[in-house]
Parts: structure tokens; C-alpha cells; sequence
């Protein structure tokens, strides 16, 4: 599994996000300033409808911003707390630990996975139970209270409307913080005592390692079988014992006693629950003739996501990353790689394909090949390879100068130059990562296919160096927090929503809002035409008639209809996807339960994001609340 | 109020000018006028009642008042401030009709959660509280949630939160309903108490005996038209009737009177003007108002409030 950061550094998003979203609330303005101008001229006429929006806009200024009270918000809220506590939303929390004692007895801890299954499991149940929690709370409180017409007693005080709305989604936000809180906790000591198991090893399981193999003296054996799996124990001639790693955790093997009392006792499983901190570089190709390129060969796989590179040829997939020292990485580079195997012939199906690992100085082009190594293209998803890099390279496989070849328009780049190319540093017998192999920070990791015929494929996040693991339990606390701001988003739609629809309405629509924001990125790029097959109505038409999506549509006054009706119904759904939140990319469960930690950047960009739809869209529903009588 | 000379002008604490409302329907067709062209005015410290029977649109009228609805024409000013505005509420007490309240709250929470929403400090708010649930005999039941309640206490409860903010107007939608008669006798002695505080009550009530204990001035709606508007005295005297008042006469005076009477075949059993009762009133206004639909019916009755 392997973990996409999409999003770039948060200074450079929000130069590109603000102005987006400016764009976005100017037109929500202006479609709501003339909707409510229209609707006010057909009952008073033009001129007394303009008035109207007018003084509309100027008390939602004096609402929101200057008579805003946060005493009052909080009254509200702490009612809004009360009746949830007094209505027994605390149940919630009951199904949660009803279904978590369910999911006890049924998860099966011998899993390839069973960090990911336990992890993916507690999140997905918190998220869903979190959202329905919201869309309850949000689409029925104000219709409720419309309804019993409690509204009227709350409305006759000096309350704002703002504040009313407001009110609610913090007393509601506040229900679910501590809901999601005490399910974060428990999901922790559901996760740990789930996954913890012991093994056993008796001394006479232990042989000496077979003829040939290093360590004289040292002795191996199988730990019992637990949980579905053992791990192979090294016992070297000093009583000094390690467990191999086996479903992606090891355990701490103590030698206790000698001779014949000797015994060996085998720790809780560690390494299951990371937060591993990936620095991930900039990948590019090098095609088979030595050319640089951007994109790798297509192997006829429908899934473009991967570029491959052909074995046994000049072709690598490179890496460059940046601001590398020895104060980061004193003792070298942990890479852990993920790479497709595409194969044109069996070979040794037994074996792997293999490949070689290299570091390269983007000045000098100095090229120190560190490792071959063996990639299977069935690998075990959970074992990603991991490939070290030392600071002090001695014994390289392959040491020489190569000049990466970049097609201008003035010719071929060579990259160093000729003139600058120093053969004489390939004559050295060791290599330091940082003097020899970094220019400024900034290195390339290059990694070739060595046999014919075979291919590497690789995307940009196959490969990244880990730095130093963050808390797991920070980690699983930014999950959660990610389920918080879906739980906010909600909210703020629900309310707004129930403003002006009855209580069944304003959950559908929150529903909508919330499969809507799940499929925007498809959303968008249906409506810029970025998807085979047309638009909506052709892909309907396409549909009906079973027409190929590549092939073109026969030229004609149907045709011409179906992609004009397109184009309006692209621009709906623009329109549509640019006020829904992003909610298909908030989910960090993944994050969490594969080990990768939730960079800070994420955190902060996600958090901005649902205050910048949360907000308007109460803004929203406080005029439309503004706009309706109450005592209807 | 009405009689006041133009240098002691009473404050005017409502005022409606044309205030017309029509509900419509989904797509904008007109239902039913529920309120026709109502001109008011209410002043300062009077109690002033609403009449009218179901339908009248004097429910209406106090929703205007509040906010809760927004006129189709004309204007609603409530200390001069439209009703819509907000802030116009800092200085309002509001009982619905039925008792609108958070039924999970209890009743001291009840109190304390709309002291919030006037943003009262925590002090006060425990003050107010103690001293209302106090003042609508409560104080036994403040911890028991409202649901718990009977419908008299609820409508007790209504009141004490109606009262929360100390407020200059208060109004009151048939604000002895459900209550017992004793109940009711301590609800009519607390409207009086805090007219005579110098507070301003509108209520709305069917119980037309209630409203001629309590209210100054009263006005009559049918139909969402105001058919009678004056002081309560003026609109029961009948006019037809003499009633002889003099002064300076003794008892052989008055036994003169008698025997004049009586010499004629008549009978004295009271001397002196009779009053009709409110409910007379009011269903005469009614009677008539049917016979001669969109006219304001003055007809035996007299008119001279405001």
C-alpha cells in the first residue's frame, strides 16, 4: 500500500486555494443576492425587493459580525448538549462498543494484515457511526424545534439567527468531540489487545544454521504458531537472540539461563502500529536509449498510474530528493520501495526479477551502485522492501560517471556537461553519501531492471526515504481528528439545510452533500470533460445504445443536441462540484491504518478547508432561515 | 391614556400602520387575508386585550408583533423599531399559547438557559431564577423536567421565562389557559401587579370575563378586521339606558324617584347606569358583524377609546 501526499506545502496551496475559493463565495453572493431579489420583485416589485436585499445583507453583516454574542452561541450550544445527553445520543457510543465486541470475536488476527484490519476496521465503524451521528443531529434538531414551535420562545429572545445556527453546530460539534474522543480511546485498547499475541520456542527447536552461512555458532528454529504465522529466532554463539520479522511485526527474544537450563522468552509483537514519516522525491524516467523523459512505458495496463522501464538497458526510474544532511540522516538512508513487475517471458517464476539500487550526484554524476536486489511481482503487500543506504558506501557494486541526456530543442543536454565530467572520482575505494553523493542536499536514487525482457514500473510515492517514525498515537489521534472535520462539514450542511426543508428533506440532502463530496473529484472532471465517453447525457445515450466510449459519436442533429445539452449540464455540475466539499479526500484511515503519519501540512490544509465550506455554508442557511417565517 | 392632555403624551409602545397579512399558498396563490388594514396603537403601563373568535386574526397580529411573521403590507413598529428587528426583544416578555418549552430541560435549567440568551450574568441569572420559580410557585418543582409538569405549571413556567429579562412589554396569548382557578386569580393579580409597575401588556384570551377583569383597553377583531377598539368601561356602558346621577339628594329624593316610577307601573330594582358584560358585547359585535360584513360596527355601544 502506498500512500499519495496529492497535496503540495501549505503555503503554496493556500496562494492557489484562496483565490478559488474567493471566486467561489463571490458567485454563491451574487446567484443568492439575485435568487432573493427575484423572488422579493415578484411579490413587491423590483425596487422594494432591492431595499430588501439590501437591508438582508447589511443584518447579516450586523449578525454575524457585530452583534454576534458568544455568550449566546453558548447558551444555545449548551442546550444543544443537554438535549442530546437528556435523549441518550450517548447510545452511540453503545453501538460502538456493541459492534467493536462483535468485531472481537470475528476478525481474523491470522490476517496477512491484522494491524490494517484492526485499524481499518475501528475507523471505518467510527466514521460511519460519526456521520450518521451528525446527519441526525443536524437535519432534525431545527425542524424539531420548528415543529414543537420551541423555536417560538428561543426567536422572541434577543437571539440572531446567526447565533441560532452557530449555536447548534458547536453544541453538536462539542456532543461529537467527546463521542469520538472516548471511541479514539477505546479503539486504541481494541486495536492493542487485538493484536497482541505471544510465541514460544523450546531450546531443542533450535538447530545450528545450515553449512556455508555465516555466524558460526549460531542457532535457528521456528517459534510456535500463533495468531497464523511464526517467526524464525537467531540465537548467535554469545546468547544474543533476535526475532525475524514475520506479518509486518517481530517480537523481543530474552535468553534466560545456559547450558542445559537455558530458556527462551519471546516478548509482545512490536512494529505493528508505525507512523512512518515518508520523504518522498521527484520521480522521473530514463528511457532505454539513456533519454530523460517524464513519463515511463505504458505495459498495456488500463491503470496508467505506474510508468515502467525496461530491463537490461540504460532505462531507471530516478529519484531526486532534497535537503538531505547528515543531521537528518547521520547514519544513512532507510528507502522503503514498492515497485510493479511486469514480466514479457516466465523465466525463473520461482524467483524474483532483479534489479539494482543506486545513488548518483546530480553535479558530478558519479553513479555508486549499492545493492542488486530481487523484486517479486506478487510481493506480499505488507512487506514493503526496504533498501538502505549508508553513509559510508564501501564495497559498491558499480561505480562510474553517467550524464543524464535531457532532448532540448537545441539538441541533447547533457547533464554534467563533457568538459566538467571528472572520471578520476570513480577511482575511490569508498564513497561518503553526503561528500561524494550529495550536491547541496540534493541527490538522485536510481533504480534499473537488470534482466531482458522484464520491466519495473513505479510511481511517484513507490519510493520514499523514512525518516524517523512520529507516535503512533499521534497518528491515530489525527485520524480521528479527520473524522471530526467530515463530522463539522456535515453539520454545517445539515443545519443549514434544515433551515428551509422539513426534517426527512434536509437528511437527504445532507446525504446528497455527502456522496457529492465523495465523487467531486469526479464531478469536476466530468464537467471538464476530462473522462471518456462525453458528458452526462452522451454517456447516457452511449449507455442506452451500448456504444463503445472511445469511438465518436455519427455526426449529426442528435449528436449535436446530446453535446449541447452536455455542455449545460457540465456547467451544473460545476457549479455543484465548486460548493461541495472535497470529502473523498479527508479520509486518512488509510494513513492510519497502513502506518504512514498524517503529515502537519495535511492537518492544517484539511482544517482550513472545512471552515471554508462549514462557514459559508451556515452564511447560507442563516438567510435562508432569515427568510422564513417561522410561524408559518 | 386616552384622556391625557398633549403635555403628558403616553408613551407609544406598539403601533401597527396598515398591517395586512395574507397567507399563500405553495405557489404563491392567496389563502385567506388573515389580517385586514389594522391600525393600533398601544401605550405605555395600559393592559391591552385582543379579541376575537378562532380564526380573527388577532394569533396574527401578536405574531406580527414578535417577528415571527412578516406583514404582506404595512408596518409593525414596536418601541419604534420595526418588528422584525431583533433587538427590539431585549425590552419584550413573550407566553405562547401553548407552553413552548424545552421538555428535557428542567425548570430551574429552563430559566437559566433563556437568562442566557439575554445574556444575564451567572449571578443574576441564579437571582432571576430563585426569585420567578418563587413568584410562580415552582420553586418545589425546579429540578423536575418539564415534561414531568402538569399543563398549569408549564404554563406558570411559561410565564416566569416570559418575565426572565424584567421587560417593558409583555405578551401574553391566552395566558389563563390551563390554569386552575385559583391559578387564574393569581395570574390576573400578576398582570395588575405589573401593570402597576408601569409595564405594558397586550394578551390575547377567549376567557372574555379574564379580559374584562384585567385589560384598560381592548380590541375586538373578526375576520382579521378590527370591529371595536376602546377603553373596557366605555365599550360595556349601555347607551339606551339613562342612569340618573346626582348629587346633593338625600334618601327622600331618591324615594321620589322610586314612587315616580312606580306610579307608572314600573319597578326599581337598581338605580343607576347597567352594564352589559363583555360576552354580551362580544356577541353582539359578532351578530352584527355577520349581518353587515365590512362595516365597524358601533351600534348601541360606545366607542370612545383611542
Amino acid at each position: 500500500m502506498v500512500i499519495e501526499n496529492l497535496l503540495p506545502p501549505f503555503d503554496r496551496w493556500i496562494l492557489l486555494a484562496l483565490p478559488i475559493w474567493l471566486g467561489v463565495i463571490l458567485a454563491v453572493l451574487l446567484v443568492g443576492v439575485f435568487l432573493g431579489w427575484l423572488a422579493g420583485a415578484l411579490e413587491r416589485g423590483p425596487a422594494a425587493a432591492l431595499r430588501q436585499v439590501i437591508r438582508a445583507l447589511g443584518q447579516g453583516y450586523e449578525d454575524f459580525v457585530r452583534r454576534l454574542s458568544f455568550g449566546r452561541i453558548w447558551g444555545l450550544a449548551y442546550l444543544a448538549i443537554k438535549e442530546c445527553y437528556r435523549r441518550k445520543v450517548v447510545a452511540v457510543f453503545v453501538i460502538f462498543l456493541i459492534l467493536l465486541m462483535f468485531a472481537g470475536w470475528h476478525i481474523d488476527p491470522a490476517n496477512r494484515e491484522p494491524a490494517v484490519l484492526y485499524l481499518n476496521f475501528v475507523l471505518s465503524t467510527t466514521t460511519y457511526l460519526m456521520l450518521l451521528l451528525a446527519l441526525f443531529l443536524a437535519s432534525f434538531s431545527l425542524p424539531m424545534d420548528i415543529r414543537n414551535r420551541t423555536i417560538h420562545t428561543v426567536i422572541t429572545k434577543p437571539v440572531r439567527a446567526s447565533e441560532i445556527l452557530l449555536g447548534r453546530a458547536v453544541g453538536f460539534a462539542v456532543v461529537g468531540t467527546v463521542i469520538l474522543l472516548a471511541m479514539g480511546v477505546v479503539s486504541y485498547f481494541f486495536v492493542v489487545l487485538g493484536l497482541n499475541h505471544r510465541h514460544s520456542i523450546a531450546p531443542e527447536n533450535l538447530v545450528p544454521l545450515g553449512e556455508g552461512q555465516s555466524a558460526e555458532g549460531t542457532l535457528t528454529g521456528l517459534t510456535t504458531l500463533n495468531y497464523g504465522h511464526r517467526h524464525r529466532v537467531y540465537v548467535d554463539i554469545g546468547g544474543e537472540g533476535r526475532v525475524e520479522v514475520s506479518r509486518g511485526h517481530y517480537h523481543k527474544l530474552r535468553v534466560v539461563g545456559s547450558g542445559e537450563n537455558v530458556r527462551y522468552e519471546i516478548g509482545p509483537p512490536e512494529g505493528f502500529l508505525l507512523a512512518r514519516v515518508p520523504i518522498y522525491g521527484k520521480l522521473e524516467f530514463r528511457d532505454r536509449d539513456g533519454l530523460d523523459t517524464d513519463k515511463g512505458l505504458n505495459v498495456g495496463d488500463e491503470w496508467t498510474y505506474r510508468g515502467f522501464i525496461q530491463g537490461a538497458s540504460p532505462a531507471a526510474l530516478i529519484w531526486t530528493f532534497e535537503g538531505l544532511s547528515p543531521r537528518r540522516f547521520p547514519e544513512g538512508l532507510l528507502l522503503e520501495v514498492t515497485l510493479g513487475v511486469f514480466r514479457t517471458h516466465k523465466g525463473n517464476i520461482e524467483k524474483g526479477v532483479l534489479g539494482s539500487i543506486a545513488v548518483r550526484n546530480p553535479k558530478t554524476g558519479l553513479y555508486v551502485e549499492t545493492e542488486i536486489f530481487e523484486s517479486k511481482e506478487f510481493a506480499e503487500a505488507a512487506e514493503i522492501k526496504q533498501l538502505f543506504i549508508p553513509r559510508k558506501i564501501v564495497k559498491p557494486t558499480s561505480v562510474q560517471i553517467i550524464q543524464r541526456k535531457r532532448n532540448t530543442p537545441e539538441g541533447i543536454k547533457l547533464s554534467p556537461p563533457n568538459e566538467e565530467v571528472d572520471l578520476a572520482l570513480t577511482q575511490k575505494q569508498e564513497f561518503d553519501l553526503y561528500e561524494d553523493l550529495t550536491d547541496n542536499g540534493r541527490t538522485e536514487i536510481w533504480i534499473r531492471c537488470l534482466e531482458p525482457g522484464q520491466y519495473f514500473g513505479a510511481a511517484q510515492p513507490d519510493l520514499y526515504i523514512r525518516s524517523r517514525d512520529a507516535s503512533f498515537v499521534l497518528n491515530l489521534a489525527k485520524g480521528c481528528y479527520g473524522i471530526w472535520l467530515v463530522m463539522v462539514i456535515l453539520l454545517a450542511y445539515g443545519i443549514a439545510a434544515s433551515t428551509f426543508l422539513s426534517a426527512p428533506v434536509a437528511m437527504v440532502a445532507t446525504i446528497g452533500v455527502l456522496v457529492g463530496g465523495l465523487f467531486r473529484d469526479f464531478m469536476i472532471r466530468l464537467a471538464l470533460g476530462q473522462t471518456y465517453g462525453g458528458g452526462p447525457f452522451e454517456s447516457l445515450y452511449r449507455l442506452v445504445t451500448q456504444e463503445n466510449v472511445m469511438t465518436e459519436l455519427e455526426p449529426g442533429l442528435g449528436t449535436l443536441l446530446l453535446k449541447m445539452a452536455d455542455v449545460l449540464a457540465r456547467g451544473f455540475l460545476f457549479a455543484v462540484a465548486a460548493v461541495l466539499p472535497p470529502l473523498g479526500q479527508f479520509g486518512w484511515s488509510d494513513w492510519v491504518a497502513h502506518g504512514f503519519d498524517i503529515p502537519w501540512d495535511h492537518v492544517l490544509i484539511r482544517s482550513i478547508q472545512t471552515f471554508a465550506f462549514a462557514l459559508p455554508a451556515l452564511v447560507v442557511g442563516y438567510f435562508l432561515f432569515k427568510a422564513r417565517e417561522i410561524a408559518e | 391614556m386616552s384622556g391625557g392632555g398633549t403635555q403628558n403624551v403616553p408613551e407609544v409602545v406598539v403601533e401597527t400602520r396598515n398591517l395586512t397579512k395574507v397567507y399563500r399558498d405553495f405557489w404563491g396563490r392567496q389563502k385567506v387575508r388573515a389580517l385586514k388594514a389594522l391600525d393600533l396603537t398601544i401605550f405605555r403601563g395600559e393592559i391591552f386585550g385582543l379579541l376575537g373568535p378562532n380564526g380573527s386574526g388577532k394569533t396574527t397580529t401578536m405574531k406580527l408583533l414578535l417577528g415571527l411573521l412578516f406583514p404582506t403590507e404595512g408596518q409593525a413598529l414596536v418601541f419604534g423599531k420595526d418588528a422584525t428587528d431583533v433587538s427590539k426583544n431585549e425590552r419584550i416578555g413573550y407566553l405562547p399559547e401553548e407552553t413552548y418549552l424545552y421538555r428535557f430541560l428542567t425548570g430551574e435549567e429552563t430559566l437559566d438557559f433563556f437568562g442566557r440568551l439575554f445574556n444575564l450574568p451567572a449571578a443574576v441569572r441564579r437571582q432571576r431564577t430563585a426569585e420567578l420559580l418563587e413568584l410562580v410557585g415552582l420553586t418545589a418543582a425546579r429540578k423536575r423536567q418539564v415534561r414531568e409538569y402538569s399543563k398549569g405549571m408549564a404554563r406558570r413556567l411559561g410565564l416566569a421565562q416570559a418575565l426572565i429579562n424584567d421587560p417593558e412589554l409583555i405578551l401574553l396569548d391566552e395566558p389563563t389557559t390551563g390554569l386552575d382557578p385559583i391559578g387564574t386569580r393569581a395570574m390576573k393579580d400578576l398582570i395588575l401587579r405589573l401593570r402597576d409597575q408601569g409595564k405594558t401588556i397586550i394578551m390575547c384570551s377567549h376567557l372574555l370575563a379574564d379580559v374584562q377583569d384585567v385589560c384598560d383597553r381592548i380590541g375586538i377583531l373578526y375576520q382579521g378586521e378590527l370591529k371595536e377598539l376602546g377603553r373596557v368601561d366605555a365599550l360595556l356602558k349601555v347607551r339606551d339606558i339613562t342612569e340618573i346621577r346626582f348629587s346633593g339628594g338625600d334618601g327622600a329624593l331618591v324615594e321620589e324617584v322610586k314612587e315616580v316610577i312606580e306610579r307608572r307601573n314600573g319597578k326599581v330594582h337598581f338605580i343607576g347606569n347597567p352594564t352589559t358584560t363583555l360576552e354580551e358585547l362580544f356577541l353582539q359585535i359578532i351578530r352584527e358583524s355577520e349581518l353587515h360584513p365590512g362595516r365597524r360596527v358601533r351600534g348601541g355601544v360606545s366607542g370612545d377609546g383611542h
